[in-house]
């Protein structure tokens, strides 16, 4: 049978389950309604420009779209602004080609009312400003699910704005920098061979003041960063680099300028120029990477519900959390989090507290039981009785811990920063000392000037400015290549100066879910088939890890439709089969239903019965990742403290411990005394890095000098950590650490070469030997030879894990 | 060669530059830089009905103003 095309989504079905629809084929309702949709429309080139695309079909959405304009949602995610536009941040889901997007501005820009509307196809994010008053922000999602895609909002935060906004002012200087620092190399190449074959002065002056006129916008707009950092610099009564960077470039153009006007001497334009663009490329570095804290409390605060909803008499209200009184009653359905801590009224069913507590075992809620915001319903839909307003509740007061613990994490001083205020300080002063000493010596005071500023040029701080950043930016790069992030440039330094390394247990040294890891069979003739069929009714992560490993040993099985089939929750799952009754849980359960199972052991067991007779016995464990023992060896290697911390029960902990070889173990932990833990470690001294991957991992996470996310953690500890590691594996842990060190050895060895080559030609300024030409080839070798330098990151690393592999 | 000819060739070529440089800042300005996916791939759709389109937002825009001004 051939297959054919779907017409919209460009999926190949065979052509007897496709819709005929005169010449067009589709997979799905769902594609026909857009492909005529688009038609009607006049949008239908959207087929030739998606070429060889192929869509995901459009999901039906159910969820109506009214609850968009609920004014509670205008409040918090619409901004008005002064025209009295209405904007609004979107994400569009399903986006896959350049086509996509093309098809959603379209789309909404036939709509009515609808004045911009701009997506972004790298993040997938909208920006839609539109007229409240002709058309709602309802019928723009409609618009949006009508063409097959989806939206949802978000709350584009100042945050976001500001450093968007502050990265484009970057661009900015840096191109109007670049820009004239090229077409001035032009101008001075001029200059050094008029300076070797002889030129007549009046050429000389109109170069000059070619070179004024190009140094200027570089020193006021693109230097302007320096003036700013250089003043408040002063103000917080610290020498920085900037103040160096300042004096040097505006001194080298004030006498520039003389020497232009005077006609007599050589100009330094370019230098400055040159000086300015190489400090804001090094300076743009450090910026590109800078994380905010609030940006991070924003999106923990996502994680709450924003809208509630409370019973209000014989209906169901929705408001706002903020306004939910203690003693209301209020309703979770499945798969929603809780908002408030509270007691449950009615209702019953399984809760995930895993985010909170770390207890990987749903938890199942009945009447009387307590409810604690922040986790999430997986099956149950209940009411519950507020006992704390919002502000109160456990997760809101996990908000503001989290707070305090970012704001009072401890600030490492970076190499770099200190090393460049003494600098800066040593060469302004020794500038200073040249003049007068050469103006007392005596000589006249222009020339004087001259070898005083010569001092200061020639001690440029390219090299010095350029040390760290670019050896850091090739250490992220190597990172980024082999799955770890860092999240600021900084980071790298602070990671490899650590003392101490605490890693959490589940999720981080182990899987995070149980594994079968033993197995019994107590009756011969078992038919996996019944057992495959029952485990695979329930979502208990138990019964999951056993049809997984069933699955795993035998992939032709399927599964079979049994009778009666019902969980019991806290016990395991029984159901019917050909009249026999099938069971298969854990102790509890076969000990109710009166079958023997007396097993000892330290992992979870999971029975399985068939008509009253134990016939299977799986024993199940949370085994650590693979390679987990070598990674914590190397790390040892290392020097560093190796730490488990975990909020299990000891028996585990230790039996883990054990496997991967921890000698320290804190078990029972609740995400406080993580916390605590690592802050008694600061007070002993330690620069500690913490690797974990759950909500109960937060405020250690954001106490501790470095946190590191596991990839498949939660994605507030994704947003709280500094680094974070994509592929989840322990090896990729102890390479960020090699990383760092490499990194941050390189960037030592940059600034000591910076450092002796200063040492050389400051005298040589000193004693007035400096002509301008040996000046400005000086400075650009010393930057070379960091920039060179720097790059042995990579080649180490590679030359490094070639040996390992032979 | 003459110091005239030089000022000349050299404003000329200054004055060049500093088009192009207004351009490529007028271009960061105005966002055209911000996706650099869609910046890449957009170039493809880039024909008469683009245009006319971008001129029908213009339109809608200042309908509103005008809408908006108008005294009640």
């Amino acid at each position: 049978m051939s297959n054919v095309t779907c017409d919209h989504c460009h999926l190949e079905f065979t052509d007897s389950v496709m819709i005929h629809d005169e010449q067009y084929r589709f997979c799905c309702k769902g594609c026909q309604g857009i492909f005529h949709l688009l038609k009607d429309e006049g949008l239908e080139s959207f087929y030739t420009k998606m070429g060889d695309t192929h869509l995901s079909p459009p999901t039906q959405i159910f969820e109506s779209s009214h609850n968009f304009d609920s004014s509670v949602f205008y409040d918090q995610f619409v901004s008005v602004d002064k025209e009295g536009l209405c904007e609004v941040s979107l994400v569009i889901e399903g986006i896959h080609c350049a086509a996509c997007v093309w098809l959603n501005e379209k789309a909404l820009h036939k709509m009515d009312g609808v004045i911009e509307a701009s997506i972004n196809y790298t993040n997938n994010k909208a920006k839609i400003v539109w007229d409240d008053s002709v058309v709602k922000l309802s019928s723009i999602i409609d618009m949006i699910r009508a063409v097959g895609y989806d939206a949802f909002v978000y709350d584009a935060s100042l945050q976001e704005v500001r450093a968007n906004k502050e990265r484009k002012e970057y661009y900015l200087r840096m191109a109007v920098a670049t820009a004239v620092t090229m077409n001035m190399m032009w101008v001075a190449i001029a200059q050094y061979g008029g300076y070797f074959t002889g030129m007549t002065q009046e050429i000389k002056t109109i170069l000059n003041f070619a070179e004024w006129f190009l140094a200027t916008p570089v020193l006021f707009y693109s230097g302007w960063i320096f003036y700013r950092g250089a003043y408040y610099g002063l103000k917080n009564k610290a020498i920085t680099m900037d103040l160096l960077v300042v004096t040097g470039s505006t001194l080298a153009y004030v006498y520039s300028i003389y020497i232009t006007v005077l006609e007599k001497g050589e100009a330094y334009f370019d230098s400055v120029a040159m000086i300015i663009t190489f400090v804001l490329f090094g300076k743009f570095l450090e910026v590109l990477s800078r994380k905010n804290a609030a940006d991070t409390l924003d999106a923990m605060s996502k994680h709450i519900p924003s809208v509630v909803s409370v019973v209000r008499g014989d209906e169901i209200v929705e408001m706002s959390v903020s306004e939910v009184k203690v003693g209301e009653v209020l309703r979770v359905r499945s798969g929603e989090r809780a908002a408030l801590d509270g007691e449950v009224t009615s209702g019953e069913g399984n809760f995930d507290e895993s985010s909170l507590t770390g207890e990987s075992n749903p938890v199942y809620k009945r009447p009387s039981d307590t409810i604690i915001s922040g986790t999430t319903s997986i099956d149950a839909i209940l009411f519950y009785r507020a006992t704390k307003d919002f502000a109160h509740s456990t997760y809101s007061h996990l908000v503001q811990l989290l707070e305090g613990a970012m704001s009072k994490k401890p600030h490492i001083e970076q190499l770099a920063n200190r090393l460049s205020q003494h600098f800066s300080s040593t060469i302004l002063f020794l500038a200073i000392a040249t003049f007068w000493g050469w103006y007392f010596w005596p000589h006249s005071f222009d020339r004087s000037l001259m070898v005083g500023i010569s001092v200061i040029i020639i001690a440029c701080p390219c090299a010095l400015a350029l040390a760290t950043p670019v050896a850091t930016l090739v250490g992220l790069a190597l990172g980024a290549k082999r799955g770890i992030v860092f999240k600021r440039a900084a980071h790298i330094e602070t990671m490899a100066k650590a003392t101490m390394i605490v890693l959490d247990k589940t999720g981080t040294i182990t899987q995070g879910r149980p594994i079968v890891v033993n197995v019994e069979f107590t009756d011969n003739d078992i038919d996996m088939k019944t057992l495959y069929s029952l485990v695979g009714a329930s979502k208990h992560p138990v019964s999951r890890a056993v049809a997984r490993y069933i699955q795993e040993h035998d992939e032709t099985l399927s599964q079979i439709s049994l009778e009666e089939s019902k969980e019991i929750p806290a016990r395991g799952v029984v159901a019917r089969h050909n009249g026999v009754v099938v069971a298969g849980g854990n102790g509890q359960l076969m000990k109710e239903m009166g079958i023997d199972s007396t097993i000892v052991s330290d992992n979870t067991l999971f029975y399985y019965a068939v008509d009253g007779k134990l016939s299977a016995t799986f024993e199940l464990r949370d085994t650590p990742k693979a390679k987990a023992k070598e990674s914590i060896e190397k790390l040892k290697t290392f020097g560093l403290r190796v730490v488990m911390l975990t909020g299990d029960h000891e028996k585990t902990a230790y039996a883990v411990a054990n496997d991967v070889g921890i000698d320290e173990v804190h078990a029972h932990l609740t995400p406080q005394g993580k916390l605590e833990f690592i802050q008694e470690a600061h007070r002993d001294g330690h620069i500690v890095v913490m690797a974990g991957d759950g909500v109960n991992d937060l405020l250690a996470l954001a106490g501790a000098d470095i946190g590191i996310a596991m990839g498949s953690g939660s994605d507030i500890a994704i947003e709280v950590s500094d680094v974070i590691i994509l592929n989840d594996s322990l090896i990729s842990l102890h390479e960020a650490l090699a990383i760092s060190r490499r990194t941050y050895g390189l960037i030592k060895q940059n600034l000591g070469i910076s450092l002796v080559y200063n040492s050389i030609t400051i005298p040589l300024a000193m004693s007035g030997y400096v002509i301008p030409l040996l000046a400005a080839i000086s400075m650009s070798f010393s930057s070379l030879l960091v920039v060179g330098n720097s790059m042995r990151v990579k080649w180490m690393y590679t030359t490094d894990s070639n040996t390992k592999m032979s | 060669m003459d110091p005239w000819v030089v000022t000349m060739m050299l404003s000329g070529s200054l004055f060049l530059a500093g088009v192009a440089l207004a351009g490529f800042l007028w271009a960061i300005k105005s966002g055209q830089f911000d996706d650099e996916k869609k910046m890449m791939s957009q170039v493809h759709f880039d024909d008469e009905q683009e245009l006319n389109d971008a001129a029908q937002q213009q339109k809608k825009r200042e309908e509103l103003k005008k809408k908006e001004y108008r005294p009640e």
